[in-house]
């Protein structure tokens, strides 16, 4: 069974939800972050209004999340359970409840400056759809005593759960706004039902009571569907079943179905229109009667039997409209002409409503662009289509262009894509470590640093820089010789110490060099490093390590023994601005270089200084690995290490020239 | 076919005339005002959404989750009336109540820049709510974050208040020290103490701290980039330096859910910031 269903705005606030066994909140939160607003991932978070099946399940460590998305209306439709139970039915559970949830209430959503939504009635048409869907399932493994099982645990969770339901504490107001949504038809069918006291056996016999209206109903459905006559049908299909209740024969009728079933179903369609006339009299005679006797139990029936058709009702008439839609585009020469001319007029003026083909020539220019700052095509791709996805069928603003909406729009996707998620504070880190509070029970140590790249990025001259910016704030600092490697990494390091000393020694400075020669192995120089950095009492160990190539097995796979080895507090990649499409494939090999556990932590972005505007690379690493940016390199002087930030980013990027 | 004077003054006029027509035309259909805006900003998970649902709705039992755009609601608030201090006045009748908008923001920090956008384009904005989770922020890493957002905010208030020439521009700051309730909250004088000690720390580390990378060569030393918070010079921040820029920070406390002192006392501070 599901643990939890919960409709909720992107606003973070729960319009309805239905909780079955309690689940931490934290499960939905870290769905959100990891989905929506980190978008782990890729592709396939940018979320459209598609149906739950093709949105991939987010898995938490024992519950499985199906959600779907309504983006125009910002709800979120989230079905949660236990993963061991395979649930086929909980993707269409979740489509058909966002289908009637939309139906139903959609405009309250869209009115602003509240977060009201008044779907205390809804209560009802969920229990329904779970009923249904999941006695298809009990059904189609042929166990004809699952389905009254389930039927009866439901309701005793149905009777004490009202009472906890947000919306329901304003059941007086709930009522009149559910019955405005709703066809007239079903106004009198809520009423007694929304103002009787939520008891238990009350619910306990409404539900009972389902199982056959309920495959019946289906039946007509799949007649219906058949006949591809839906409004007449649907309008009979009700009133039939009615007439079949209060003669009592249609019970009967179920009870042979079980039996054989087809045939049955055959023999009640062809019984249809022969008793055509006589069924509607029935259905009028009714229809009295049951406004007149609104107290009585039969009333139950009646409401839940009105209830499943306004929901098959919607369900088809949905999906009737996404056909008609897909069927005809275009209306004629004339129609086109017209709608050309509107079209360049909203252009200019505003208030136009973005379909694809609008989109598709200015998001090509974008893509055009996003290359041409040196944006991997692969990274450029993935924002493009993000946001193609975001603006279709919004409205531009007036005097609005749909240029100038996409430029917005990207640079609100960019910005979101650059964010770092938690604040990179490298100074307050390494307080953090080397002289921890009292309570944290934690024993000082020395801050582990390491940085890596491909060769000729400038790993060692980035590694001054940031010893440089450490000196300047009174560490000491010790520099391990991690490249064993390449002759001449070894002095070009010492030579750097030596600057660095010089350059700092009035300040108070203190740095050394940590060296091992050529030949050993790097993980045990950095190991050794920082055993002889804690004797010592160094705050900060700045480890160097030997350039290599991203495709290169032999060479990638010794990072996770020096991962291992050193446990380096924090993982710096050095990528260059120069570098185009590669730096996707760099910045993922690297990042999964140091095995399952340790990731890179920040990227370095060096010769900014050379490229000008095309800082495209930083998107393209940020795109592949979701890891911040944290430097960037702008000169060629000890001090011309800068704090990445965010706007300045996306300026260059959007910048045209 | 000679151009006759009167049809080419008319035909000037229409010319130019319509575009200022439409222009009035349009820009008299937005005569409605513009009421005065709270804005509710703060970490993660530190109660934002559900203290805007608690005084919209008047009851706290509704679930809330990590917020991804910003909501506004619109609420009455009155400072004479008989129950002006409870935020269930919604359908009192007695005094003079003022419309405003309550506006919450996302605060993952992927998210952030959003509020401060807001922070940054709200018209008539009267006040800032920055909630802070009292339970947690015993904890160095809820600490760390709350201060440096704290610090964004701080920092933007001030420089408006320097920079901006109108009257009036000095935002007041309220911090709600949220989930009193709870067994682990600290007191609100201890999250002060706390917050203080954590902005000293981080205005140190900023003037020590590398140069953004925004920053050209010519601008290194000017005045514009010049951030330091509260006093000049000083060894220790405190709220009560932000006085000179005629801000006002207050922290009160409070909580969303559960047993303690409500949500009272911040409605009562909303209300008589508008």
């Amino acid at each position: 069974m599901l643990d939890s269903f919960e409709i909720l705005t992107t606003s973070g606030v729960v319009v309805w939800s239905r909780t079955y066994s309690a689940i931490n909140p934290s499960i939905i939160n870290n769905f959100i972050a990891d989905t929506f607003i980190e978008e782990k991932g890729g592709f396939a978070a940018v979320a459209d209004s598609k149906s739950a099946a093709n949105n991939l399940p987010y898995k938490s460590d024992q519950h499985t999340l199906k959600w779907t998305l309504v983006k125009e209306l910002g709800v979120i439709f989230v079905a949660v359970y236990r993963s061991l139970l395979h649930l086929s039915w909980v993707d269409k559970l979740v489509d058909n409840i966002k289908t009637i949830f939309v139906k139903l209430y959609g405009e309250q959503l869209l009115k602003p400056h509240t977060t009201l939504v008044e779907c205390g009635a809804f209560d009802e048409y969920f229990d329904q759809q779970v009923q249904e869907l999941d006695q298809t399932t009990a059904k189609g493994a042929s166990s004809a005593s699952a389905a009254p099982l389930e039927h009866n645990t439901v309701p005793t969770i149905i009777g004490d759960d009202p009472l906890d339901q947000p919306g329901l504490t304003y059941r007086g107001r709930a009522l009149n706004g559910s019955n405005e949504p709703a066809s007239p038809e079903l106004a009198p069918a809520t009423t007694p039902n929304g103002s009787r006291p939520a008891t238990p056996s009350n619910n306990h016999l409404l539900v009972a009571k389902a199982g056959p209206v309920a495959k019946m109903s289906r039946r007509a459905r799949k007649s219906k569907s058949v006949a591809s006559a839906p409004v007449s049908s649907g309008d009979e299909a009700p009133s039939l079943k009615k007439g079949k209740k209060t003669a009592k024969k249609g019970r009967k009728w179920d009870a042979d179905g079980y039996a054989d079933e087809d045939d049955d179903v055959q023999l009640d369609y062809s019984a249809n229109p022969n008793s055509d006339s006589e069924v509607e009299v029935r259905s009028a005679a009714l229809e009295e009667v049951d406004s007149d006797t609104w107290g009585t139990r039969s009333k139950g029936k009646f409401v839940l039997n009105d209830l499943k058709d306004e929901v098959h009702e919607i369900l088809a008439s949905e999906a009737e409209k996404k056909t008609t839609t897909k069927s005809q585009p275009k209306s004629g020469l004339f129609g086109t002409g017209v709608n050309a001319i509107s079209g360049l007029f909203h252009n200019i003026v505003g208030g136009k409503t973005l379909t694809k083909e609008d989109l598709d020539s200015a998001m090509k220019g974008m893509e055009e662009h996003l290359l041409k700052k040196n944006v991997a095509r692969e990274a450029a791709v993935r924002l493009c289509e993000g946001i193609e996805k975001e603006l279709l069928g919004v409205k531009t603003g007036n005097f609005e262009s749909i240029n100038a909406r996409i430029q917005a729009a990207m640079e609100a996707s960019l910005t979101k894509m650059l964010t770092p998620t938690s604040s990179l504070d490298l100074l307050r880190e390494i307080d953090a470590i080397t002289a921890p509070s009292v309570t944290s029970l934690r024993k000082a140590r020395p801050y582990v640093m390491s940085i890596v790249g491909v060769n000729g990025v400038g790993k060692s001259t980035n590694l001054s820089k940031i010893c440089f910016f450490l000196l300047q704030n009174k560490y000491k600092v010790l520099i391990a010789a991690g490249d064993t490697f390449r002759s001449g990494a070894v002095e070009q390091l010492a030579v750097h110490v030596r600057n660095l000393k010089e350059l700092t020694a009035r300040e108070g400075g203190h740095v050394e060099l940590y060296q091992k020669g050529y030949g050993k192995d790097a993980a045990t120089v950095a190991k050794d490093a920082v055993t002889h950095a804690a004797q010592e009492g160094f705050d900060v160990v700045l480890i160097d390590t030997a350039g290599r190539r991203h495709n290169d097995q032999r060479l990638m796979s010794s990072l996770e023994k020096f991962a291992k080895f050193a446990q380096p507090d924090k993982i710096l990649m050095v990528g260059e601005a120069l570098v185009g499409t590669d730096s996707v494939a760099q910045a993922r090999n690297f990042n999964a270089a140091f095995g399952a556990v340790r990731t890179l932590d920040g990227f370095i972005i060096s010769k900014c200084d050379t490229v000008g505007d095309m800082v495209g690379t930083l998107v393209s690493l940020v795109h592949a690995t979701n890891v911040p940016v944290l430097f960037v390199g702008v000169g060629q002087h000890y001090s011309d290490l800068r704090n990445f930030s965010v706007k300045w980013a996306v300026e260059k990027l959007l910048s045209s020239n | 076919m000679t151009p006759s004077v009167p049809t080419i003054v008319i035909g000037i006029i229409i010319i130019l005339g319509m575009p200022i027509l439409l222009h009035i035309i349009l820009s008299s259909s937005r005569t409605y005002t513009i009421p005065p805006t709270v804005l509710l900003v703060g970490p993660s998970n530190s109660g934002k959404t559900s203290l805007q649902t608690l005084f919209e709705r008047g009851s706290s039992d509704t679930e809330t989750h990590t917020s991804q755009v910003s909501q506004s609601v619109e609420l009455n608030a009155s400072t004479d009336s008989a129950t002006k201090k409870s935020f269930r006045n919604h359908d009192a009748t007695d005094g003079t109540y003022t419309k405003f908008l309550f506006v919450d923001t996302p605060g993952h920090g992927k998210l952030r820049n959003s509020a401060m956008a807001k922070l940054n384009s709200t018209e008539k904005l009267q006040a800032v709510v920055f909630m802070v989770d009292a339970a947690a922020l015993g904890e160095p890493e809820i600490l760390a974050p709350t201060a440096a957002y704290l610090y964004d905010v701080l920092l933007f208030v001030q420089k408006r208040a320097t920079t901006s020439a109108k009257t009036k521009a000095a935002i007041p700051i309220m911090i709600a020290a949220n989930k009193m309730d709870l067994f682990t909250a600290l007191p609100s004088t201890l999250v002060k103490s706390n917050l203080e000690a954590e902005l000293t720390r981080i205005r140190a580390s900023k003037s020590k701290g590398l140069l953004d990378s925004g920053v050209g060569t010519d601008e290194i030393g000017s005045e514009e980039q010049d951030s330091w918070l509260g006093e000049y010079g000083s060894a220790k921040f405190t709220f009560s330096q932000l006085r000179e820029f005629d801000v006002e920070v207050e922290v009160v406390p409070g909580n969303v859910t559960g047993d303690g002192p409500g949500a009272e006392k911040w409605w009562w501070w909303i209300a008589q910031r508008i």
